[in-house]
């Protein structure tokens, strides 16, 4: 019971209650991700190897398969073009939100949520309507002389599509590290005699990089299992993997190889990202040097 | 107290058997599409799964009668899917109690998925030749029929499919139907304009005719779903286009400057199947035999348009919907019927082919 006895016992058992009890708020969300992801792809894991005999007959189809493998080439190609895209659209937007007046904010704000709330079919419909070879767009490019410009059922017409429905994954990231960027580190940088450019390139944009990875991250995996924007604007040659997925599981209902392609997809995407993490921290550290 | 209450026992068992007696003396008689035992399903549920929108919506208007005589309450879900079913058939909970299908799975998962069905409960008198299968009866009739932009083939209009994979001589962009599994009659029709012939089509021409399909080139258009075919001919952006004949006959109404060449229209349909297992079986045939009936189908017309498959079937319905309809003396002669049982057997060979195909390969 002396007084230096106390601070200690204080020190020493309230952390660890301390984690428990943050565990204990985070146990519904647990079970929630155990019993709607963990189960049902480990499920799919299982079947991959289960069906119809155990072994790696599927992972045998698939990679002997050549389309398999030119369509999951594919599909991290356009995942990565969208992802440049999303970063090209949604930096100066973000930026702009941090530096407009709070009512121009709210209402930049709105502009990236509003078409998050509309289904993403609809979107994609309206898309078509838009990208069409008799649609507004192309219409507006044969006044100027642009004849014969094919942006439906092309590559280009699905990264367009997907990059719009994924532009909010990017732009919100990218607002909340900006936001916390002091604006007066960019003042001394032109004090001290750097002009607007060196000063955004070594102190502005470094600072702003966690968003842009973050950003970058949630885009480019989201967008390796988009279904339905390259299904309704795209054409054979930008089909993704998951309609082939959709296509053994569905038509053929062989759930073994659906369940290879989703497990390869998985695992090339989780190697793609160790690959990618050393670097970005590097970069990161490089950065705020 | 006792004397009363075994009174009411003996009365209540004997009333149970002549209700039995009676129920079986029904079943023993030959069924007649569209009738329907007053009160046979009071307390009962049933669930219809479809493939939604004004189909769906249209089966279910056709079901009104029987679920007013019946007594049942009918449930309606979808889309069907038949990985659902084997999930639910696998699983040994069976909530869908009649599902219709598209054409082939009734026959590739037939007495695995799908039970064979009990053909002293529904009446199959009134189908057309041919479309009943040891799993299904069919749920109603259309056409995938070659539409062409009148504008653009003015005085030389492609008349069959033949011409449809002439781009020489019918240059122009083609649409085909990609929102789902091959279409064994269109490639029938390819392999026909390879100079094959499809009556004696064996595996090894598949691949012949998804690469006359291919051959059509990349600017050909693979729609997705019936509403994006009728766009496209709305809009104008494909010159020919294979079509649903529910979809061409809204585009037409529509003002799309389209017409079909109904030479060798591809007959199809869509299935009406009972999962194995399902809940009660009875009740489900009920619902099929109630469904073929004269009356159900002339609603069925009249809210979708699409084709009935009772032949004494006189829906009252406008010009351009009767342009289309699929049963008169005429389109019967110039349809022309896939070979479903090579298709089946050679099912996973030409899928796998088509897919490969659809994704660039």
């Amino acid at each position: 019971m002396s007084a230096s006895a106390t601070p200690s016992q204080r020190d020493a058992s309230p952390p660890s209650r301390r984690s428990w009890g943050a565990l204990a708020l985070a146990l519904p969300a647990l079970v929630l991700l155990v019993v709607v992801i963990g189960y049902p792809l480990a499920t799919i894991v299982l079947r991959s190897f289960a069906e119809p005999q155990w072994g790696l007959q599927n992972y045998g189809w698939f990679f002997s398969t050549p389309i398999n493998l030119i369509v999951l080439q594919r599909t991290f190609a356009i995942s990565a073009w969208v992802t440049v895209v999303c970063v090209i659209c949604a930096y100066p937007f973000a930026y702009a939100m941090t530096a407009v007046g709070p009512k121009l904010g709210l209402l930049l704000t709105l502009c990236v949520l509003i078409p998050f709330w509309v289904s993403g079919v609809v979107r994609t419909l309206s898309w078509v309507i838009l990208l069409q070879d008799s649609g507004v767009i192309n219409s507006m490019l044969r006044s100027v002389g642009l004849d014969g410009v094919r942006l439906i059922r092309t590559q280009t017409g699905v990264v367009i599509g997907m990059a719009q429905v994924l532009l909010p994954f990017m732009v919100l990231p990218l607002y909340s590290v900006m936001k916390g960027i002091d604006l007066r580190l960019v003042q001394a940088a032109r004090s001290l005699g750097a002009g607007p450019i060196r000063a955004f390139f070594t102190v502005y944009l470094p600072l702003s990089l966690p968003g842009i990875y973050a950003g970058a991250i949630i885009v480019f995996i989201l967008a390796l299992g988009f279904y339905i924007t390259p299904a309704l604007l795209g054409g054979p040659r930008s089909t993704m993997l998951s309609t082939l997925v959709q296509n053994q599981v569905l038509s053929l209902l062989q759930w073994g190889r659906g369940g290879a392609m989703g497990v390869v997809l998985l695992v090339a995407t989780f190697v793609l990202l160790a690959l990618a993490g050393p670097l970005m921290r590097q970069k990161h550290k490089q950065g705020t040097r | 107290m006792t004397i009363l209450s075994s009174r009411l026992a003996t009365i209540s068992a004997l009333a149970a058997l002549g209700v039995a007696a009676a129920t079986g003396a029904f079943a023993q008689e030959k069924p007649v599409a569209g009738a329907i035992a007053e009160g046979s399903l009071k307390g009962k549920t049933l669930t219809f799964a479809s493939f939604g929108g004004i189909f769906q919506d249209g089966q279910i208007a056709a079901l009104k009668e029987f679920v007013d005589k019946s007594g049942v309450k009918l449930l309606s879900d979808g889309p069907t899917e038949i990985a659902k079913v084997q999930a639910q058939v696998e699983s040994k909970n069976v909530t869908w109690d009649v599902v219709d299908t598209a054409d082939f799975p009734p026959y590739v998962h037939c007495g695995t998925l799908f039970q064979k069905l009990d053909f002293s409960k529904i009446d199959t008198s009134k189908i057309p030749q041919g479309q009943v299968s040891d799993c299904s009866v069919p749920a109603m009739n259309y056409g995938v029929v070659l539409m062409y932009n009148t504008e653009k083939y003015k005085d030389n209009p492609p008349k069959n499919w033949v011409d449809f994979f002439d781009t020489e001589k019918f240059p122009g962009v083609r649409g085909i139907d990609g929102s789902g599994d091959f279409t064994g009659g269109l490639l029938e029709q390819a392999f026909r304009a390879t100079g094959g012939d499809p009556k004696a089509m064996t595996k090894d021409d598949i691949a012949k005719a998804v690469a006359k399909v291919r051959d059509l080139g990349g600017d050909t258009i693979y729609w997705k779903t019936g509403a994006e075919s009728q766009q496209l001919a709305e809009s104008g952006e494909a010159d020919m286009l294979m079509m649903w004949t529910g979809r061409a006959m809204t585009a037409v109404k529509n003002g799309a400057k389209y017409t079909p060449a109904w030479q060798d229209w591809l007959v199809v349909m869509d299935q009406l199947t009972i999962p194995v297992g399902a809940k009660d079986p009875d009740a489900s045939h009920a619902l099929i035999n109630a469904y073929l009936g004269k009356s159900a189908q002339e609603t069925l017309t009249k809210e979708t348009s699409y084709t009935p498959i009772n032949s004494e079937a006189k829906p009252v319905v406008d010009d351009t919907v009767a342009a289309f309809l699929t049963n008169t003396p005429e389109r019967q002669g110039q349809g022309y019927q896939q070979n479903i049982k090579f298709w089946v057997e050679n099912f996973k060979a030409a899928s796998e082919q088509w897919s490969a195909m659809m994704a660039g390969g």
